[in-house]
Parts: C-alpha cells; structure tokens; sequence
C-alpha cells in the first residue's frame, strides 16, 4: 500500500493572522516608501500598457531585448517629440488664460456671475462665493504644484532617468522577474499562484490598456469637437479632458467645467459654453456607446463610491498625481482581490 | 549559498542538456528543433517533491503538463487505494490541463525524492503570441498525443465490449508496449 504524506495544516487563525501581519507590515513599508512606489506604480502602468508592441515585434522574428529596445526607443522618440511641440503649446495656453483672466473683461465677468449665483447660494448658509479669490487660490496651488513636482529639475531628472529604465527592465525582464517569483513558492501553492498571476496579468492588461486607450480618444475628440467650435483654448482643454477621463465619473465632469468656466469667464460667451456643453455631451455619448464597449474591460467596473473614496484617498497621500493613479491602481486592487478569492475557492 | 538564491541562480549548463534530452523524449516536442527545445526550456519551470508529497488533487484545477525527469509518480484516485499508474523518468501527466482548466481527474504523488519539469497553460499562451509557429507545433504535438490516447481507449473499450476482457485487454495492452 503506497503511503502518502500530507502536509500538517495550521490552524485557520494563525493563517489569518500571519495574512493581516503580513498586510499590515506590507502597507507601512509602501507608505514609508511613497516616493519609490509612486515611480513604481508608474513604471508598471506603462510597461503594461507598451507590453503589446514588444509582444508584437516578438512575434515577427525579433528576440525580446531587440522588441523592448526598438519600442523603448520609439516611445522616447513620441516623449521627446511631444515635449518640443506640445508642451510648449501647453504653457502657452496657460499663460494666456492666466493673462486673460487677469484683465479687466474677466474681473466684470465674474462679479457678474458671483452676483447671480449668490442668492442661490445663500440658502446653503454661503455668504461669499468670491470666485475670483478662490479661482486665484487654486490656480496659485496648482502652479506651485506644477512646478514643485513636474519642473523640479532634481525630481524631473530622477524621473526622466528612473522610470524609463524601470519600464525598459519590466518589458525585458518581466516574464523572467514573474517566473522567478513563482519559483520561489512552495508545491502546494504553486499552481494557484502562477494561475493568479496569469489571470490578473490578462485582466489588468486589458483594463490598463483599455483606460489609456479610452482616455487618448475622448482627448483627441474633446480637442477636434473644440476646435471645431472655434474654442481658443482647444488643445488645452481637449488635452485635460483626456486625462480627466482616468477618473469615471468625475473625470469627464471636471473636463467640461474647467472648459465652460474658463470661456465663459474669458468671452463672456454664453452661447460658446452651451455648445462645449453639448461639445462635452456628445463626446461622453460617443465614448459611452462606442468607445468603452469596444475597449474597457467592464469586469473591472466600480461603483462610484468607490471611485469616489479611491479618489479622495489618492489626492490626500499623492495629491494631483494621485488622484489620477489611484483609480487603476483599485482596479488592480479590486482583479487582484477577485482572482485571489476565485482561485482560492477552486483549489481550496 | 542560500537554497532558494542557488536554486534561481545556478542552475548548471549540464542541467541544461539533461532537460533537452527529456523534453525531446516527450511526443509532444519530438518535431522540435534543438533552438525552439531551448524555447519551450526557457518556460519550463523545475520542482522538487519529497517521498509521499502531493503534486496536485483530483477535483484541482489543472493548470499544465508534468514530465518526470527523476524520481517517480503514482496517479491514484482515492489517497489508500492502490495506484493507477506509477511514472518514471521522461513519462509525462496531465497534458489535457495544456487545453483548459477542467478538474484534473485523478490525483499525483512523488514516491521517493522526484525532480519534475512543469510546462503550464499561462506559458503555452504566451508562447502563442511570442512565437505563434512553435506554438502551432506544440499544439500540434499535443494533438497527436490526444488523438493517440483516445484511439487506445477507443481499442480497449471494444474489447471489453467483445466479452473475455481479461485476456483481452492484456493483449491490447501489451501490444502497446
């Protein structure tokens, strides 16, 4: 009669202690090294999203390091390119709102609009809307923002230095790196990792494609429909809009208000911000019946409570950029949590 | 050097032959040229499992193929009941899980110390898309191995329908030795 061992078992306490342990010291070791996981949380999100070109190169006849090194560097090229012409563009456009909005058409706009909304407001127990000092105030916190942590030369070098050989690394190395990593775990959990591994790769791929993909077209509609609405800013807000487009639900809402408010307070235009509301209106319709179906992996859908919540989270740990990572990194939380706990159950 | 570091790390160049020849012993690679053999080698992962240690359960999902590079392995159902096959060096289990993640059917135990080479679904998909000509091969070479077993199942099922079963089914089953 052949004998088989079985491996003693913990009880289930001590398994779930050892977890929330492991957790807990997990999350006070990121939060202690937020700079070092924002770069690289970056870098993951854009080897994901570059993954597929490498792949692709691969598949017609080029070794992987070639693929990586082909697509690093037209990527670099795309960076380097955008940064001569569109960045430029950018602050150019920043400039003249800031200029606009300091002229004196602007200053009798929004005395007008603080004069019309404010009986509205005062039964909410808002004396003082003051639009212009608070518009001042956070135009004042985003430049300082802006350049405390985009035009910091230091953290910009870093960056510009860090994060591409992160991403050139992860696209090289990365199936090496994931089957080294389940190398390292026991018999008994091995198949179930490396099929949890495989599982959230597809589905984080396709999410984090899918967003990037989504957020690109709904910021190159927004800048065509703003355009061709004649609006002054349209490469600006278009721009804007794409990247709001990150964050559901919100995103697209910030996207038009920021458009809106700017020209209305700019022209003085009413009839201009009711076309780039309808602008903004047919855009979210496009992208909600044609764009998201065909691109977004719904599996990763949140309630927008979450969204909302993950939102806030994000913005107070790592501000403006945090907002905006912090929705694809739920979802990567949220697929890691339901593949875990599918798998789990399957080979329990 | 610390085991889990020396196991990632130095793997000798000898090794590296040694699993070229068993992988050419499996049916499902045999049209393979030693490049793409180094391919498939580069995905395969090694395992080591104690005397009496389980390599997966019936009912698991199965997530890829065994090949048995030392040592041996009983397939059994029940964890008393005698085994259904014992596997030594270059045999190879559960090459349906390569397909899909149906349950596996029976379950795998190391007898004495056994050095396994894995080769798994999420890799055979990768390779798909890396290099869609070896995985046509593989897949291919799975096929035939199916095809094989099914037409042996086939034979015995017909003989056992014939009546005699005992003598048959010997027969059949030393013709395919």
């Amino acid at each position: 009669m052949p004998v088989r061992t079985k491996t003693a078992e913990s009880p289930i306490w001590v398994k779930w202690l050892g977890v929330a342990i492991l957790l807990a010291a997990a999350v006070a070791v990121l939060y202690s090294l937020s700079g070092l996981v924002k770069i690289l949380i970056i870098s993951a999100l854009l080897a994901y999203i570059i993954d597929p070109l490498a792949t692709f190169l691969e598949s017609r006849g080029l070794k992987r390091s070639g693929a990586t090194a082909i697509v690093f560097l037209m990527i670099v090229g795309i960076m380097a390119l955008s940064f001569l012409v569109l960045a430029p563009m950018l602050v150019n456009q920043i400039i003249s709102i800031q200029q606009s909005l300091k002229s004196g058409h602007a200053d009798t706009m929004v005395k007008q609009i603080e004069q019309m909304a404010a009986p509205h407001f005062s039964s909410f127990g808002v004396k003082e809307v003051n639009i212009a000092d608070r518009l001042e105030a956070y135009a004042a916190s985003t430049a300082e923002w802006f350049f405390d942590h985009i035009l910091d030369m230091v953290s910009l070098l870093t960056n510009i230095i860090i994060i591409p050989f992160i991403v050139f690394f992860l696209l090289k190395d990365g199936r090496q790196i994931k089957k080294q990593f389940v190398s390292l775990m026991p018999n008994r959990y091995f198949e179930l990792s490396l099929n949890l591994l495989h599982k959230m790769d597809i589905q984080l791929g396709n999410y984090l494609r899918g967003q990037f993909l989504d957020a690109a077209v709904v910021g190159i509609l927004s800048t065509l429909a703003l355009w061709a609405l004649n609006v002054k800013y349209a490469f600006l807000f278009g721009a804007f809009a794409g990247v709001a487009n990150l964050i559901p639900y919100l995103g697209p809402v910030l996207g038009a208000t920021l458009a809106i408010l700017v020209t209305v307070i700019d022209t003085g235009q009413i009839s201009t911000a009711a076309s780039i509301l309808i602008a903004f209106i047919v855009v979210k319709l496009i992208d909600d019946a044609i764009i998201q179906p065909m691109i977004v992996a719904r599996s990763v859908d949140m309630h927008p409570l979450v969204v909302l919540l993950a939102v806030i989270i994000g913005g107070k740990f790592f501000g403006i950029l945090g907002m905006l990572l912090s929705v694809p990194a739920t979802g990567f939380l949220k697929v890691s949590l339901q593949e875990g706990i599918a798998s789990y159950r399957r080979y329990r | 050097m610390d085991i889990a570091w020396s196991n990632i790390f130095s793997r000798k160049s000898c090794d590296r032959n040694s699993v070229k020849d068993v992988l050419k012993k499996v049916p499902i690679f045999r049209d393979l040229s030693d490049r793409e053999l180094r391919k498939v080698e580069r995905l395969i992962y090694h395992r080591s499992f104690a005397d009496g240690e389980t390599i997966f359960r019936a009912g698991e999902p199965g997530l890829g193929m065994y090949i048995v590079e030392s040592g041996q392995v009983q397939i059994y159902l029940l964890a008393h009941d005698e085994p259904l096959a014992i596997l030594t060096d270059g045999e190879f289990f559960g090459e349906l899980s390569l397909l899909d993640e149906s349950p596996r059917s029976a379950s795998a135990a190391a007898q004495g110390e056994t050095h396994l080479l894995c080769f798994f679904h999420p890799e055979l998909m990768d390779l798909l898309n890396v290099d869609p000509r070896l995985g046509v091969k593989i897949l291919i070479g799975l096929s035939r191995t199916i095809g094989e077993r099914l037409k042996k199942a086939t034979e015995y099922i017909e003989v056992m329908k014939s009546g005699n079963p005992t003598s048959k089914v010997d027969a059949c089953a030393d013709k395919d030795r």
